[in-house]
């Protein structure tokens, strides 16, 4: 294998566009971390301090004592989101499988159903799902939260999985089942192992989906203390809470962290998962 | 110790076992119908439902059946035709903004040596980011007072005075399209460095050989292989940014004067701040036609240039 050689002009364009990109990448990032740190008078300072003259902790400190239930909605974030990853990734690969091994006459039609899924207005449907959640008691609720996340990361899931299966040959579970193995066993002892990169990408986008997720929470809970942290962060801070620029970026970084962290430790595994998937050309 | 299966050789992924009876498949798929129907499937036919009458929360026994009066006064409505125009120009110019700047970005990451890819994670930072947050982070930067943008526009001399960016109409679409494709970039340096990966090496090196410039090997061996990602990404990305709600939400609320109101925007608005639910539901089917219509489009255009 060989490559060409870098010529200065490519080395400097390579250089200039990755300094670029970083520094477009980084700066609102880092404008999110200093401001949290600036007491708010620093915050309306002309021109705005790059680094925070007198950092402070303060606006750390007024989100955990206020009346702003931060640390409720981090719980309901985690917990919807963390279910929402254990039924969908059980659910997709369930269904991944059986789209890829079995044949049944509704396969090609399921197939494509689950893909034009994605292209519905999630807003419009919210309104007959707000009234089908009012009348199965299932608003504020955990349950119907996580249903509503599921059924949004399903269809990813469902198409990644399946991709991920359609690439381990047939003759392994052949040779297992000769063995001994019932299906379910084939499928658990073999296939899964092979595609666990697709099932943690599955994981981990439906965890981005639900954490992340604004309309939802917004629209299917009434009770500030069920919702999750966007829905809440967008009821707290409006109206004359607006300018609190300190205290907003320091509950915005508290609630991205999180993400960060996952991210940062699994997206090896995003790149496998989309790679070694059946999404190409 | 295992002899080979007389099970005639299959190829791979095409599991042709022929079992009728069993009632498996079902059993492992219906979980996720189930889910997707409730949440999916129910909603849609109810909105399609709902569409066709006068229907407003607010007043909910005055339920009239109005066949197709919502859709006359769609056809009437300025502000759903501006919603429209919104959210096409906002859509258009996000995504092919990006999947330049993605396309050139994981063109420059793939040329990077192996230690260097850890780069490539910090790259795709923004995208894990909630909506909500990049939309208030943005907000704070395009302020008219202490936003930075109007700082470093003004030290770069670009600008003389403050711009009032979230007041004013083209500049506020302008900020949130800048948002939502910091937000969005990173997606598609993934896709391409995946589909940048996947060109066979002798390819590469075959037009090595031969002598072509870095640029021609650009258009005649990357992008062909490319085309495939580009369209399922671009299509995707489409799709998603019709349905973008947090971004826009957080930093303007559709204003100033429905100047940055998507179709989203206005139907979120017509179904739960106005209540009117028929005529949201109506707004909606016709979304999903446009999005259908758009994304047919687009995969036609796909197979012509295959057989081309």
């Amino acid at each position: 294998m060989f490559r060409r050689k870098f010529t200065l002009g490519w080395t400097i364009t390579i250089g200039a566009t990755l300094a670029l990109l970083l520094l477009w990448t980084f700066f609102p990032i880092y404008w999110m971390i200093s401001t949290s740190f600036k007491t708010n008078m620093d915050v309306f300072k002309l021109p705005p301090d790059f680094w925070p003259a007198n950092p402070t902790l303060e606006n750390y400190a007024n989100l955990f004592s206020t009346a702003t239930p931060i640390l409720k909605f981090f719980y309901n974030s985690f917990l919807t989101a963390l279910l929402t990853v254990v039924v969908t990734i059980v659910l997709s690969t369930l269904s991944g499988y059986a789209l890829s091994r079995l044949k049944f006459r509704f396969r090609e039609k399921i197939l494509v159903s689950v893909l034009i899924t994605q292209m519905f207005p999630l807003v419009v449907m919210l309104a007959p799902l707000y009234v089908l959640y009012n009348k199965t008691h299932l608003l504020n609720t955990y349950t119907g939260m996580v249903i509503a996340f599921t059924s949004f990361a399903l269809p990813f899931g469902i198409w990644m999985i399946k991709g991920f299966v359609d690439t381990v040959p047939v003759e392994l579970e052949q040779a297992a089942m000769v063995d001994g193995c019932t299906r379910l066993q084939a499928m658990w002892k073999v296939v899964l192992p092979l595609t666990t990169p697709g099932i943690v990408a599955t994981g981990i986008f439906a965890f981005l989906d639900a954490w992340n997720n604004l309309l939802f929470p917004m629209v299917l809970t009434n009770d500030i203390t069920m919702k999750t942290l966007p829905a809440g962060l967008v009821l707290v801070f409006t109206g004359a809470f607006k300018h609190n620029w300190g205290g907003m970026m320091a509950a915005c970084l508290i609630s991205t962290i999180p993400v960060i962290i996952i991210f940062i430790l699994l997206q090896r595994f995003l790149v496998e998962g989309l790679t070694g998937g059946g999404v190409k050309g | 110790m295992v002899s080979k299966p007389s099970i005639p050789q299959q190829s791979v992924g095409k599991g042709k076992w022929h079992k009728p009876h069993l009632p498996l498949p079902f059993i492992l798929i219906f979980p996720s119908i189930l889910v997707l129907s409730i949440v999916i499937l129910y909603p849609l036919i109810s909105s399609g439902v709902l569409s066709l009458f006068h229907y407003e929360l607010t007043n909910p026994d005055d339920m009239k059946f109005t066949f197709l009066k919502n859709y006359q006064m769609m056809f009437h409505d300025d502000t759903f035709w501006a919603s429209l125009k919104n959210t096409l120009f906002f859509t258009g110019f996000s995504v092919v903004i990006s999947l330049v700047i993605g396309l050139w970005g994981a063109i420059v990451v793939d040329q990077l040596p192996e230690k260097f890819s850890g780069l490539r994670g910090f790259l795709l930072l923004p995208w894990v980011i909630p909506g909500v947050i990049v939309g208030f982070l943005f907000m704070l930067m395009f302020d008219v007072e202490i936003g930075v943008a109007n700082v470093i526009l003004q030290n770069a001399g670009i600008i003389k005075k403050f711009l009032p960016w979230l007041m004013q109409a083209q500049l506020a679409m302008i900020a949130v399209i800048i948002a939502n494709i910091w937000n969005q970039v990173p997606f598609y340096i993934l896709m391409f460095s995946a589909g940048l990966k996947s060109i066979p090496m002798d390819v590469k090196e075959a037009a090595i050989c031969e002598g072509a410039s870095r640029w021609q090997e650009f258009r005649h061996v990357t992008l062909p292989y490319l085309k495939g990602i580009m369209v399922i990404t671009s299509l995707l990305m489409v799709i998603r940014n019709f349905n973008n709600f947090p971004i826009i939400y957080t930093m303007t609320g559709g204003g100033p004067v429905y100047s940055t109101t998507t179709l989203v925007i206005y139907i979120f608005r017509l179904a739960f701040e106005q209540f009117n639910i028929g005529y949201a539901s109506a707004i909606g089917i016709v979304w999903c036609i446009v999005l259908l219509a758009i994304s047919m489009i687009y995969v036609k255009i796909l197979y012509k240039q295959d057989e081309l």
